[in-house]
């Protein structure tokens, strides 16, 4: 045993394989202890926030001030924040409509083109022949530049009982916070989803409920398999060929649509992680049963069972110690394709919404039904569904790479 | 990150969408929901998008294929047609034709009804019908016609013509005639110019209700004589087959005509004939030659079109609106330049079944609807497409200024929720006596846990949304709600026949008689026993109170005391929580791209985002003008 467990680990595939589903196993177990929010919470007021901290504005203005010698001119502002594209708009705006030669203009001059800008531009002037979102482009950008400008610091006042201000502090351009003195910062490493829920604790929740489904899914359709498989190829006749029947028919019928009319039958109420992964288990043990038949046809005759028979041992015995110990690293390889197929199902059932509720628990399929509802792939919000599809790849890779590996050792043929 | 490296990224994004999805596939096969093949159409519609933008330029010459249009004459819309156009019949109760929908707004643009509805001023303006005015007693309503109005063969629209089209659909009890009959009595021509609509009179000799009759001529499309006696003589006078009739050769008045339509695309075509060109009406033509809309598989094909400027003006939800032109730089603008970007007229509204158990509490629907995250629902559901709760309180009014004024907002104040008060509805639970007396975190109201679905469409992106916003709030309070997401014609069924927890239905928008018809919506149990009820009150709530005042309403029009009798109707829906309103939605999204056209109606210039087509809204069609002449 010892031995075959150090020649599994002895194949590179194998190993690869393993260490990459042992890190997401074990994120998925530690991650909550440390991170404790509720992954449903919906925390962001509003779709797709970018990945990043979230650091409280009113705490930063009476948090402990640094003073750093950075250059924060207005000018310097200006250098750095107005690109190309904005300044060749500028002159053209301004050659246009603001009465200015071409050769007064020097886009490279930053401050320059800027004062220019603000002695000719106005929204108000007749700008015929631009479109309404051009005209509104320059207005944003006006109000832009106003605020590169507005270098005298930003005052903070408070309210009076009888609504008049008074100044508390002035905020020097200078002055700098450290975030960690901030104590209500919040970090999104992977920004939130469109119901404003943090998407990395989101997709460490999925990926354990996806695993749990794909445990179950697995092990009950490699359980199924594996006793029709062993019943029908050592017992053989009627009994072979009513459960050959059985399968060939379940195999004629795509499982999906199976699986898809289930769930769809069951309605969302009752659509639970265990209900969904025991739909999955039980229609897609098709092929371990075809291919544990057929290896257990191929063994029935050897001469050991035989000899077991003349014994007259019972057939749960020679089923048990004759057959199943030479398909055990078979099943063993079976049942880690049929989780990692369990895994993918539940993705698939729950894009099409018919996974479970929502609001119940987050799956990796539900993750990725939301991001594309909201169209997340179509506004940029990369991060909303892009570690969802590489959880789900890794996931089934590595257990796909596992397999290969133990077949390279468990396969003669394959043997180097 | 430049733009061109970040649309590289999103098709490398995209191909490994598809490759994780092939993945996924293992053999399994097709199914036909809409969901599963919008999902794996989805990756491919990017990469072809983003390939056919470069060759758009190239492919002029491809000009010849069949109902193709220059690109310089044709206005492109979107989010209107989703499948091939089934008939041009005015009369059908499945029509899904673009060009048709007789409603608060109509669509005038083939078909025209006698006056448009503008929705910023809550005023009705001429189209075919020049001025209207009641007799003194309210039970005659006369109207008259432009003389200049005449059919695109050629021949004048008549007094004779909005007679028989109402006679033709009370004969052959269209839906709109059988709505409207129970209101209007007899519609006479007076003279060529004039007609009589004679409103029904109850026992005592009054309207039973003039406000709808001013509904009708706002609504309803007319129709030629000539032409409905042709329809009816092939139909043999059989009402099922003159409703069926798809009207392929159908006579109008409106400024365009079917010019072409296949499973690809629809196209319109403008009559140089439209008699609106008269001094007495626009004065000119509509600027476009063709309106066309192009049928896409999807909201997500739709919205890569869009950007890409393939669609000139578009009715779409389109998840944070702003990021087209504050990040991907697109000339795109919206009706209004900030949040909530358009005009919101609608309330979509959750409807408690109040026959159900548990639901028949006004404790439990009251705790629910103040559990709910009204703030979430509107920055994440609604992308901040909606102004708050806090900027409009609730009541049964829509946000305008026109509808805020009709009810007195101090006397109801205490009454109004914002929303997120878990405290306040355990509490409210815990003195009606429903607790959770078995510690399963769920309560019980007669021993039997409460378990309710929360029931919309499937595919409704924000509506559904909201709903598990919903959802969530029922897991704060111990109140169980799943939600349930059918497809649309099951929801149908479910809604009109009162068979569902908690459903999801806007009430009357903006219309002539936006307020009362919502009310009628929220309270009326006049629509109790309709077998099919698609009217309103869909979860069975009857209040004798709120029923004897919208019996009052429509003879009323001392405004001090509509708004006295709007004030209670707002005091009842806030005290016995019949339904109540989950966001402020546009009666439609509205998005312009100005890659072609430009001169789109935007606040300040008078004209409704009615998607240049709707009620007063199609006025947007005739100040278009070419980026690039």
């Amino acid at each position: 045993m010892l031995n075959t467990l150090k020649q599994v680990f002895r194949s590179p595939r194998f190993l690869v394989g393993f260490i990459i589903f042992i890190t997401i196993f074990l994120t998925v177990i530690i991650y909550p202890l440390i991170v404790t929010v509720n992954p449903l919470d919906m925390v962001g007021n509003g779709n797709f926030f970018k990945p990043g901290t979230y650091v409280n504005v009113s705490e930063t203005m009476t948090a402990k001030k640094y003073t750093l010698n950075v250059d924060v001119s207005s000018a310097s502002k200006l250098d750095r924040q107005l690109d190309e594209t904005q300044r060749s708009k500028m002159s053209d705006w301004l050659v246009r409509f603001g009465g200015v030669d071409e050769s007064e203009i020097d886009t490279s001059d930053a401050a320059a083109l800027v004062e220019l800008w603000k002695n000719h531009y106005s929204k108000d002037v007749d700008q015929k022949g631009l479109i309404a979102a051009d005209k509104k482009y320059f207005a944003r950008l006006d109000g832009k530049i106003d605020n590169m400008l507005a270098s005298s610091g930003i005052i903070i006042a408070t309210e009076n009982e009888d609504g008049t201000l008074s100044e508390n502090s002035t905020i020097d351009d200078q002055a700098y916070v450290n975030i960690k003195d901030l104590q209500t910062n919040r970090t999104f490493i992977l920004g939130t989803d469109n119901f404003g829920r943090d998407v990395l604790t989101e997709l460490v929740a999925a990926t354990k409920v996806s695993l749990q489904i794909g445990l179950i899914a697995g092990s009950i359709a490699t359980f199924i398999g594996l006793i029709l498989g062993l019943l029908s190829g050592y017992l053989g006749g009627t009994v072979d060929n009513i459960i050959t029947f059985i399968t060939n028919l379940f195999t004629v019928i795509p499982s999906f649509i199976i699986l898809v009319l289930i769930s769809y039958s069951v309605g969302s109420g009752a659509r639970g992680v265990g209900l969904v992964a025991i739909i999955i288990g039980f229609t897609s043990w098709t092929w371990t049963t075809r291919s544990v038949r057929s290896q257990v046809i191929s063994l029935r005759n050897r001469d050991h069972v035989n000899l077991s028979k003349l014994s007259g041992h019972s057939m749960l015995r020679i089923v048990f110690t004759d057959i199943l110990p030479y398909i055990a690293s078979y099943v063993v390889m079976a049942l880690i394709l049929q989780i990692s197929s369990g895994i993918l199902a539940e993705a698939q059932l729950s894009m099409l919404g018919l996974g479970p509720a929502t609001t119940k628990t987050a799956t990796l399929g539900l993750m990725m039904n939301w991001a594309m509802q909201y169209s997340a792939h179509l506004n940029g919000s990369w991060w909303a569904y892009f570690p969802v599809i590489l959880t789900i790849a890794l996931i089934s890779f590595s257990l796909n790479l596992m397999n290969t590996g133990l077949d390279q050792v468990f396969n003669p043929q394959l043997r180097d | 990150m430049t733009k061109s490296k970040k649309s590289l990224l999103a098709l490398i994004l995209a191909a490994s969408m598809a490759a994780s999805l092939a993945s996924c596939g293992g053999g399994s096969a097709t199914t036909s929901t809409p969901a599963e093949s919008s999902a794996s159409s989805e990756s491919a519609e990017t990469s072809s998008e983003e390939a056919s933008s470069e060759e758009s330029s190239t492919s002029e010459a491809e000009a010849t294929t069949a109902g193709s249009t220059p690109r310089n004459e044709t206005v492109y819309f979107g989010g209107q047609q989703w499948g091939t156009l089934n008939d041009f019949n005015p009369m059908s109760a499945g029509s899904n034709n673009w060009c048709q929908s007789q409603g608060d707004s109509s669509r005038v643009f083939v078909y025209e009804s006698l006056f448009i509805y503008n929705m910023l001023d809550g005023k009705l303006y001429p189209l075919l019908g020049t001025d209207y005015a009641w007799n003194d007693e309210q039970t005659a309503l006369t109207v008259h016609l432009n003389p200049d109005a005449h059919w695109n063969d050629g021949t004048p629209v008549t007094a004779e013509d909005v007679a028989y089209t109402w006679e033709v659909n009370v004969k052959y009890a269209s839906s709109r005639g059988l709505d409207m009959s129970q209101y209007i009595d007899s519609i006479e021509a007076t003279d060529e110019h004039t007609v009589t609509i004679n409103a029904k009179l109850d026992d005592s000799g009054v309207s039973i209700n003039p406000l709808k009759v001013v509904d009708y001529i706002a609504q309803t499309y007319v129709m030629q004589k000539a032409y409905l006696e042709k329809v009816e003589e092939r139909c043999n006078y059989d009402a099922e087959a003159v409703k069926l009739d798809t009207m392929e050769d159908l006579v109008v008045s409106g400024p365009y005509y079917p010019y072409y339509y296949d499973d690809q695309k629809v196209v319109y075509q403008r009559d140089d004939n439209y008699w609106g060109q008269a001094d007495s009406m626009w004065g000119k033509l509509p600027v476009p030659k063709y309106l066309a809309h192009t049928i896409y598989s999807d909201n997500n094909a739709a919205q890569v079109a869009f950007a890409n400027g393939e669609i000139d003006c578009n009715q779409q939800f389109i998840t944070d609106v702003q990021k087209m032109w504050e990040e991907q730089d697109l000339p795109i603008t919206t009706y209004l330049d900030e949040q909530p970007y358009g005009i919101c007229v609608q309330l979509p509204t959750a409807w408690f079944n109040v026959e159900r158990e548990g639901l028949d509490q006004v404790a439990v629907r009251k705790a629910i609807a103040m559990a709910v995250d009204y703030d979430q629902i509107i920055s994440s559901a609604m992308s901040n497409q909606s102004p708050s709760f806090k900027d409009v309180p609730r009541s049964i009014m829509n946000p305008t200024d026109g509808e805020q004024k009709m009810y007195d907002h101090d006397a109801v104040k205490d009454l109004q929720w914002v929303g997120k008060d878990i405290a306040g509805a355990n509490t409210l639970l815990d003195e009606a006596g429903i607790v959770d007396s078995d510690g399963d975190g769920i309560r019980e109201y007669n021993g039997k846990n409460l378990s309710f679905q929360a029931e919309c469409p499937s595919g409704w992106t924000d509506w559904n949304a909201a709903l598990e916003i919903v959802a969530a709030a029922g897991k704060e309070i111990g109140i169980d709600i799943s939600t349930y997401f059918p497809d649309a014609n099951t929801y149908y069924a479910d809604l009109t026949t009162c068979n569902f927890d908690i459903g999801m239905w806007s009430p009357a928008g903006a219309s002539v008689n936006g307020i009362y018809s919502r009310a009628m919506g929220l309270f009326s149990s006049s629509y109790i026993q309709l077998e099919s009820n698609w009217s309103g009150n869909f979860g069975h709530y009857v209040n004798e109170r709120a029923d004897e005042i919208l019996s009052l309403l429509p003879h009323e029009t001392d405004e001090a005391t509509l708004k006295n009798y709007y004030t209670e109707l707002t005091e009842i829906y806030l005290t016995d929580v019949p339904s109540f309103t989950l966001m402020y939605r546009p009666q439609y999204f509205y998005a312009c791209n100005e890659t072609v056209w430009t001169g789109f109606p935007v606040q300040g210039d008078g004209i409704p985002p009615t998607v240049l087509t709707d009620g007063y809204g199609i006025a947007g069609l005739y100040q278009l003008e070419l980026v690039n002449p």
